[in-house]
């Protein structure tokens, strides 16, 4: 054995015994998140806010005098990995709970790996009605699905006066899952809904679709899509001179970047969001919010960043104060605990209702929502 | 009514845009016979070469291009002297993976840099569009639509009028003979990947604003730019330029009337009736570029 | 004899390394990796045989392990759709088994159909023939909701079951059967590419390869050939995309992602085009490389590497791993003279 080589291998058996040593004091947490691929920019948001939550707990001594320890695995945007990840998370780190994987496609393709492992996942983003309605019982979710964002917007559908709805809507599970059930509600309220138009995930030029919107006679659109594209079509509606009231959901808005990307373009449009870093006297929880965003400020992220980073910080945080009901790192005490957690998180409190076949329920967080509009490059909150 | 008028109107500025997608790939495959896999990642990297010209130096966004452009021609120099000179004269699918590899280090190199938050580049032009009767558009677009014709029109000179174009026909009908002749084959190759590079860090540049700026920004464009180019015949910049209008046009009409959830596939749709009907492409002339 | 063992021998060892390894290896993980890995190495054997036999490349070839995944899931699940004129289709669920068999036929048929289409053209025009027809395939697994139900995806697709007689129903639930299953498979897929390969349609493809016209002239059906090879490549990459929808249980419109096929073209160009070993040898590396990766590299860094291993081993081997191997292994006996020289199966 040559020289450099024993000290590599000295270097790295004491690495591992200090890794051994290390994670018999930690508690793990995998982190199941697109951090390449298309959809990078939003899973490093969650997984900063996932940080922020792990260094505050750490701070405030831990779990039960054991410090908590974010295993964090980049799914690559792609379903096949996201399996795989969740594959190493739970069977290589033993990890006995994990967050993740940002997209429905993504969620969907670890959920069967949490049935075979009996680990429990908390998912932060996806919006998918499947995720919690296919009998999955170690699914726990905080994100709404688009039903839920539906029912909680109805009350305010009189007060808008809305007539006639077009959409226009990312073309994945979660475009199309707002417009079935936003279109539903609407027509319940007896709003009558027009075109149904959707744009791939990568499109940049969405006038072929707003022209045949602006030719409707439609009073408003509503539109579902990630920060990115919503920027685009309103550029694309100004240049197009469409001007119809517009209502986007989904709660990946990001108004700031909207603003500070589309100008005035954005002026008068509404959005459905979930988080309010705008104004935090008025979310339900006013100090964590402070402080997760002044951690956000203090770590030179994007402020845009932050209505997106939010769900990775409740979520961590939910999964904590499973772990602490549980008292023990046991996925299936972990399990178990997730239907006593209760704690207000930044966007209102966190508490699972049973959902899907009985007997072998998901759990569904209700989050509140919020209608907030852009005007004159401010954001302000729309109280019906 | 207005809707289809719109519509076209609307075909006219996107098939400018497309135009300028597909000449610099056509270029070069016409006449170096690469399949150029780093196409995308070119158009990317004009699109933050310009976005870091106007955010660091603080440059205009006028001044930016030509800042794009250069960077362009320089990667694309390197790309070539580095990476295609040592595999000159191997097969088609060796350079196209050596290709592929190049455009993968490029696209997460600019991810790792500049992280996945897209980026905007603020242009001087007014946010009311320009309104004719009862359609509009906006004015960055109506310059970039001007800008792509002239970056066309010049690119068409170049090849058909001066020596350097010269050279370059020359090279692509006969290498060998060129050679002879006393022209300086190597560098004909280097400059025409300089060149197609440096179109697409154009293409880049000038869309940026126009859309926003991510790190895979290409991939789709690169799609657009590889059906432009087939439709039009690979290696005829007239016909890239045709081309460029007609996927405007069925894109357009496409979603605007069939279905828009199958825009994206008439592009496709119509480069295997073109090539099943007419397996050269619409407007391929195999004897000359141009 | 002892220094080098002979490269003939490799494909046997191979198997069984891979066949022993569950009995040392029970790491979960690891072993997901290697079904992945043996699931997509599948897909680039079958890729070889129109890639590395007859020289076409296509970079289409991810939708005919899709069409195969959608085929096998819809098979198993069921549907229910109405198509023009009000005509409804309704589908009962079958068992997994049928929807294997099922996805090989229906990829296959498929790859008849687009290889009688688009062998009218060659070269730069046959791939982008393909991409386009992989595009447009995605395109309408993603938009035709009432069958795939397009970007929600199928879920709850069940595991592959297997009647043996007289040993009742064997459920593919673990790894190990799995590992098992796809070994299977793809050791399967390689005497089917072998048998292949030296029939008369072998020697007729590589003829093509090689000098077109004079294999013309010699009476080689060039369509016809071609075809065939399309057909049975297509239908490899059906029987390893069901494989995919029976072991991950989901499918959706990602399985279309055309960095799949980028990958599977990878194998097969690092391993060595038109060798029966190459795609197993550029599978492995190809396959395990990102999960070597992953722990020690920051997640851009690792797509760097993947890249830049990727250039490297074109340049120094532009011919792919095997056949340089092959090289070595017949330079140096030379000494020993007499030596039978290595079956070279491609050289272009």
């Amino acid at each position: 054995m040559s020289r450099p080589f024993r000290l590599a291998s000295l270097a790295a058996l004491s690495l591992a015994l200090l890794a051994g040593a290390a994670s018999a004091q930690t508690i793990k947490i995998g982190v199941n998140e697109p951090l390449t691929g298309p959809f990078a920019a939003s899973g490093t948001y969650v997984v900063n806010g996932a940080k922020i939550a792990a260094d505050e707990i750490n701070a405030k001594g831990g779990i039960g005098g054991k410090k908590i320890e974010l295993v964090i695995e980049d799914n690559k945007s792609n379903p096949t990995e996201a399996a795989a990840v969740a594959e190493k998370l739970i069977t290589s780190d033993k990890t006995p709970v994990m967050m993740g994987a940002w997209g429905s496609s993504l969620t969907l393709a670890v959920m069967p790996k949490l049935m075979d492992y009996e680990v429990p996942m908390l998912v932060e983003t996806s919006s998918s009605g499947k995720i919690t309605t296919s009998g999955n019982p170690y699914v726990f979710r905080i994100s709404p699905p688009s039903s839920l964002e539906a029912e909680l917007f109805a009350p305010k559908v009189d007060k808008l006066g809305l007539k006639k709805v077009d959409f226009l809507v990312i073309n994945n599970d979660w475009g199309r899952g707002a417009a079935l059930d936003f279109g539903a509600m609407l027509k319940s309220k007896g709003v009558e809904v027009g075109l149904v138009e959707t744009m791939d995930q990568a499109a940049q030029d969405m006038s072929a679709q707003l022209a045949k919107i602006k030719a409707s006679d439609s009073d408003t659109i509503v539109i579902t899509t990630a920060v990115d594209q919503l920027t685009l079509i309103f550029k694309q509606m100004a240049a197009l001179g469409l001007k119809k009231r517009v209502i986007t959901t989904g709660g990946s808005q990001n108004p700031d970047q909207i603003i500070a990307q589309a100008g005035a373009a954005a002026d008068g449009t509404l959005h459905l969001t979930t988080f309010l870093p705008w104004d935090p006297a008025k979310t339900p929880n006013p100090e964590a919010t402070a402080y997760f965003l002044g951690e956000w400020k203090k770590r030179g992220f994007e402020f845009a960043g932050a209505t997106e980073s939010f769900r990775g910080y409740d979520g961590i945080r939910a999964i904590a104060a499973a772990i602490e009901k549980a008292g023990s790192t046991d996925p299936k005490a972990i399990q178990k605990a997730f239907w006593e957690v209760k704690f207000m998180g930044l966007n209102g409190p966190i508490q699972f209702v049973k959902t899907g076949p009985a007997g072998k329920e998901s759990g569904q967080s209700k989050p509140q929502v919020y209608l907030i509009k852009i005007d004159g490059g401010k954001v302000s909150l729309v109280e019906l | 009514m207005t809707q289809a008028l719109q519509h076209l109107l609307n075909t006219l500025v996107l098939g400018g845009t497309y135009a300028l997608l597909g000449i610099g790939l056509t270029l070069i495959f016409g006449i170096m016979n690469v399949v150029n896999f780093t196409h995308g990642a070119l158009y990317t990297f004009g699109a933050y070469a310009a976005y870091l010209a106007c955010a660091a130096l603080g440059l205009d966004f006028f001044l930016a291009l030509p800042v794009a452009i250069l960077a362009g021609l320089a990667l694309g120099a390197l790309i070539e002297l580095v990476l295609l000179r040592p595999l000159r004269g191997s097969d088609m699918d060796t350079t196209m993976l050596v290709m592929i590899g190049a455009g993968i280090i490029l696209q997460s190199g600019t991810l790792w840099i500049f992280g996945g938050v897209a980026k905007a580049i603020p242009t001087p032009f007014p946010d009311a569009p320009l309104q004719i009767g009862p359609v509009s558009l906006s004015w960055l677009r109506v310059f970039v639509f001007a800008a792509a014709l002239a970056l066309i029109a010049v690119t068409y000179g170049l090849i058909n009028g001066t020596r350097l174009g010269r050279a370059m026909r020359a090279s692509f009908q006969d290498a060998d003979t060129a050679a002879l002749m006393g022209v300086n084959v190597g560098f004909i190759y280097t400059a025409t990947f300089a060149i197609g590079s440096a179109l697409a860090a154009a293409a880049g540049a000038l869309l940026g604003p126009v859309y926003v700026v991510f790190p895979q920004m290409g991939d789709l464009a690169a799609v657009k730019a590889f059906a432009i180019v087939i439709l039009g015949g690979l290696g005829s910049i007239s016909g890239a330029t045709i081309g460029g209008f007609i996927l405007a046009l069925a894109e357009e009409f496409g979603a605007g009337y069939v279905s828009s959830g199958y825009r994206d596939a008439m592009g496709f749709l119509i480069i295997i009736a073109v090539l099943l009907v007419k397996p050269t492409g619409l407007f391929a002339r195999a004897e000359r570029i141009g | 004899m002892t220094r080098h063992l002979p490269l003939s021998h490799l494909p046997l060892a191979l198997l069984v390394v891979l066949a022993l390894l569950p009995l040392g290896l029970s790491d979960p993980y690891l072993l997901n990796a290697l079904i992945q890995t043996g699931i997509f190495t599948i897909g680039a054997m079958s890729l070889n045989l129109l890639l590395g036999y007859t020289g076409q490349l296509s970079l289409g070839h991810i939708a005919f392990f899709g069409i195969g995944a959608y085929a096998s899931a819809l098979t198993a699940l069921g549907f229910d759709v109405e198509l023009l004129f009000g005509w409804r289709v309704v589908h009962e669920p079958w068992p997994p088994l049928a929807g294997f068999v099922l996805a090989v036929l229906i990829a296959g048929a498929t790859g008849y159909l687009v290889g009688r289409l688009s062998f009218r053209v060659r070269g730069a025009y046959f791939v982008i023939v393909t991409i386009s027809f992989a595009e447009v395939v995605r395109l309408v697994a993603l938009n035709w909701v009432e069958l795939t139900q397009g970007p929600l995806a199928l879920t709850g697709i069940p595991a592959m079951r297997l009647g043996l007689p007289g040993l009742g129903e064997m459920i593919f639930r673990t790894k190990v059967q799995n590992y098992y299953l796809v070994l299977a498979v793809a050791a399967l897929s390689y005497l089917v590419v072998a048998r292949f390969t030296r029939s008369r349609f072998g020697r007729a493809m590589r003829g093509l390869k090689e000098n077109e016209a004079l294999a013309l002239s010699v009476g080689v059906n060039a369509t016809r050939t071609l075809t065939i090879a399309a057909t049975a490549s297509a239908a490899m990459a059906g029987a390893a995309g069901s494989l995919y929808a029976h072991y991950f249980r989901i499918v959706d419109p990602d399985v279309f992602l055309f960095s799949t096929t980028v990958t599977m073209v990878i194998m097969v160009v690092s391993g060595g085009k038109g060798t029966l070993i190459g795609p197993v040898v550029g599978g492995l590396i190809f396959g395990l490389l990102p999960v070597a990766l992953r722990p020690v590299l920051a997640p851009e860094a690792q797509w760097i590497v993947y890249g830049a291993v990727l250039i490297l081993i074109l340049f120094l081997m532009p011919r792919g791993i095997v056949p340089k191997l092959e090289a070595l292994a017949a330079r140096r006996p030379r000494a020993a003279a007499a030596q039978k020289p290595v079956e070279a199966e491609s050289r272009p």
